[in-house]
């Protein structure tokens, strides 16, 4: 764990998590975590006291559980959206219905992750979510270190050298470029760069990264694409 | 105040609120036929009245004051059917069989309707309606002539009276009619009422009776007991379903406990590393996770017995990504891939659970056919029109008699319980089949191709035409 480090905006203010969950035990294991890797947590135990707090405002993400007292999460989430509050939304359910994920994306959720989870997994999405505020504008190259895309051209280049990349390589390079320094779970990945919601039982992603990782940090100093025990892939400068 | 339960249905008052309106049509009816009636009995008499008159002027005009009056005498002796009155200019009465004129002022030209008494044959005196008119003559002389309109008064009474009792007859038989649909009614919900009451009690088995006159209640009734089965059946599906998750997970939750205990007793003997035991619990509940969601997936499908929120999409566009994915696994594990994806099908259901059907049929794949040998994922369309989702490899295959087995949960055959798996790929797999209207087949692959490879195994998800 990172532990101290604090996750800051550029102005020097730590990132605000609002958890609201019920299931106090959950929530306080969740809140340890991620104030050990550098959050702020608040807490609402129902859905009421939780879209007071949210409605003071002040947050970076919202982690809303669907099922609580007093209000469901996906009626708290839809009047913040209601009220035009656009704070990233990451859903937590129980093994719910089939189409529990739709549902609360309708809802005006940003992700959705189902209990239980790993705990890797929770944070990688939190600091997915709390992150994509912060690059504004739409730019056509990105920069990492030595490693370079353009978005328009669809080149890649590390230290000068040009790489070639299959398409959906360079999706999945794009998708860790975007969230460079950030821990990033297969899930993820295959939510995310494949758009599939289930989960193949051997580890497909793996493949495609050691393809991935063969290409951009073969013959360069240091290895870019790391791997981080227990839960995923990081791609650092 | 408790009205009683037969006021209170709904065809009764119905019947109630026709009556109101009814009534009110029959009132204004009565109303319009008496004026009209009325009406038409002054205007005759006013045209009898006003032939008399010019006769009599005639007279005047041929014989002066003198001969009128003695024609006036002429006509009161006769018969009573005008009434006569003559007077000289000042109003004061000549001739006629009536006193005084009813027309106020007496000196005026005027119409007037009035009473007048008579008497019968009897003795008894009736009143009866008049109506009359007076003329000045050329003389300055007053006539007035007037007319017993009792006959015709008596019509309208009786054309009213008549009306009356129409409409009352009509009233009752309208409240007898409500009384007897009402009834009717009643009777008819009566089974549905029970059916209702005995369902709220808890018995799902009730249900309503169809007493074959194939009218709208026999419809609600069939309507009741097809909704009563499908709910049935559902309770049914989910009690299974909740018992079937029970059963599933003990097991690994067990075998889950007694790693733990060993675990604890190792570390606490200082034979172990806690953090090893630990990561193993760790995984060994990631373990059990995932066979509770696989056990629950499946058992939701199949309580479902249907796709929630079917979709229309390309399999040839889910199957490229799969492909793709897969592809690189084999290559990685030196296997050969292939796939044959034809364009343009259209398939209808949940991509998310079509994907993962064919990510286990792939896995499965994967997993069992040895290096060097080759795994092929095939969409194509069947002569019947259904999309047939197949997957072929050269593995060792499974023989016929087992392939029945291989898709029940939890069975895996001897020579694979090395590999790490669930037990529930195949039974996933069949549940989104069927939730999907589709099947799952299973059969020989290609056969064997070259020594050490083969027979292999074709799997198939065959979901129906849109």
């Amino acid at each position: 764990m990172r532990q101290g480090r604090s996750r800051v905006w550029a102005w020097g203010v730590s990132m605000h998590i609002l958890i609201m969950e019920d299931d106090v035990a959950a929530a306080e294991a969740m809140m340890k975590g991620l104030r050990d890797s550098g959050y702020e947590v608040s807490h609402a135990a129902d859905g009421e006291a939780g879209l007071a707090l949210a409605r003071q405002g002040g947050f970076d993400v919202l982690v809303v559980d669907r099922m609580m007292p007093k209000q469901d999460g996906l009626t708290v989430v839809s009047t913040l959206r209601r009220e035009d509050d656009r704070t990233p939304v990451l859903f937590l359910s129980a093994l719910g219905e089939i189409d529990d994920r739709v549902t609360g994306l309708k809802a005006g959720g940003d992700d959705y992750l189902v209990k239980p989870y790993a705990f890797a997994e929770l944070i990688a999405r939190v600091e997915a979510l709390s992150r994509r505020r912060e690059t504004g504008g739409v730019s056509t190259t990105l920069k990492l270190g030595e490693l370079e895309m353009d978005l328009i051209a669809r080149t890649v280049h590390r230290a000068g050298k040009e790489i070639d990349l299959q398409p959906r390589e360079f999706q999945l390079l794009e998708f860790l470029i975007r969230h460079a320094g950030q821990s990033v779970t297969r899930t993820m990945l295959l939510e995310k760069v494949w758009e599939y919601h289930f989960d193949p039982q051997t580890n497909v992603i793996d493949v495609h990264i050691s393809r991935l990782r063969g290409k951009i940090d073969k013959g360069f100093d240091h290895p870019m694409l790391q791997t981080v025990r227990g839960a995923g892939y990081r791609l650092d400068a | 105040m408790r009205l009683p339960a037969l006021v209170r249905t709904t065809p009764f008052r119905l019947t109630l609120l026709f009556m109101a309106l009814f009534a009110t049509a029959a009132a204004a009816l009565l109303a319009y036929i008496y004026l009209a009636t009325a009406g038409e009995v002054t205007r005759r008499a006013d045209q009898d009245v006003g032939r008399e008159i010019s006769s009599l002027q005639a007279i005047y005009a041929r014989a002066g004051v003198t001969g009128l009056n003695q024609g006036l005498v002429e006509r009161t002796s006769d018969e009573r059917r005008f009434l006569y009155l003559l007077m000289s200019p000042e109003a004061k009465p000549i001739t006629g069989n009536i006193a005084m004129t009813p027309v106020d002022p007496p000196g005026s030209e005027a119409k007037a309707i009035f009473r007048i008494s008579a008497t019968d044959p009897d003795g008894g005196v009736t009143h009866h309606r008049a109506y009359g008119r007076q003329v000045r003559l050329g003389g300055g002389e007053l006539l007035f002539v007037g007319a017993d309109i009792a006959e015709g008064d008596g019509y309208v009474v009786r054309t009213v009276r008549a009306l009356w009792g129409a409409g009352v007859l009509i009233i009752l038989l309208g409240m007898a009619g409500g009384f007897m649909v009402s009834r009717n009614v009643s009777r008819s919900l009566a089974g549905l009422k029970a059916v209702v009451a005995s369902v709220e009690a808890g018995d799902l088995k009730a249900r309503a009776p169809v007493r074959g006159v194939n009218d709208e209640y026999d419809d609600l009734a069939r309507g009741l007991n097809a909704m009563l089965d499908r709910v049935e059946r559902l309770m049914g599906g989910l009690r299974h379903a909740g018992d079937a998750i029970a059963h599933d997970l003990r097991s690994p939750l067990t075998r889950l406990r007694s790693r733990l205990e060993a675990a604890l007793i190792e570390v606490e003997g200082g034979r172990a590393d806690a953090t090893e035991s630990l990561s193993q619990a760790l995984a060994d509940t990631d373990g059990v996770l995932t066979t509770f969601n696989a056990v629950l997936a499946i058992s939701r499908l199949q309580a479902a017995g249907q796709i929630p929120n079917p979709q229309t999409f390309d399999p040839s566009e889910l199957c490229a990504g799969l492909a793709e994915l897969y592809g690189a696994l084999c290559e990685d594990r030196d296997l050969e891939f292939s796939a044959e994806l034809s364009k343009g099908l259209r398939v209808r259901g949940d991509r998310d659970f079509v994907g993962q059907a064919m990510a286990n049929l792939l896995d499965n794949a994967v997993k069992y056919t040895p290096p060097g040998g080759a795994v092929m994922l095939r969409v194509r369309k069947r002569s019947s029109g259904d999309v047939e989702f197949s997957v072929t490899d050269t593995g060792p295959g499974v023989p016929d008699e087992d392939r029945e087995r291989i898709v029940e949960r939890f069975v895996r055959l001897e020579n694979s319980r090395s590999l790490p798996g669930s037990g529930l790929g195949l039974s996933l797999v069949r549940a989104v089949a069927e939730a999907h209207g589709g099947r799952l087949d299973i059969d020989e692959g290609p056969g064997v191709v070259k020594a050490g490879f083969g027979p292999g195994l074709r799997t198939a998800l065959i979901l129906p035409a849109v």
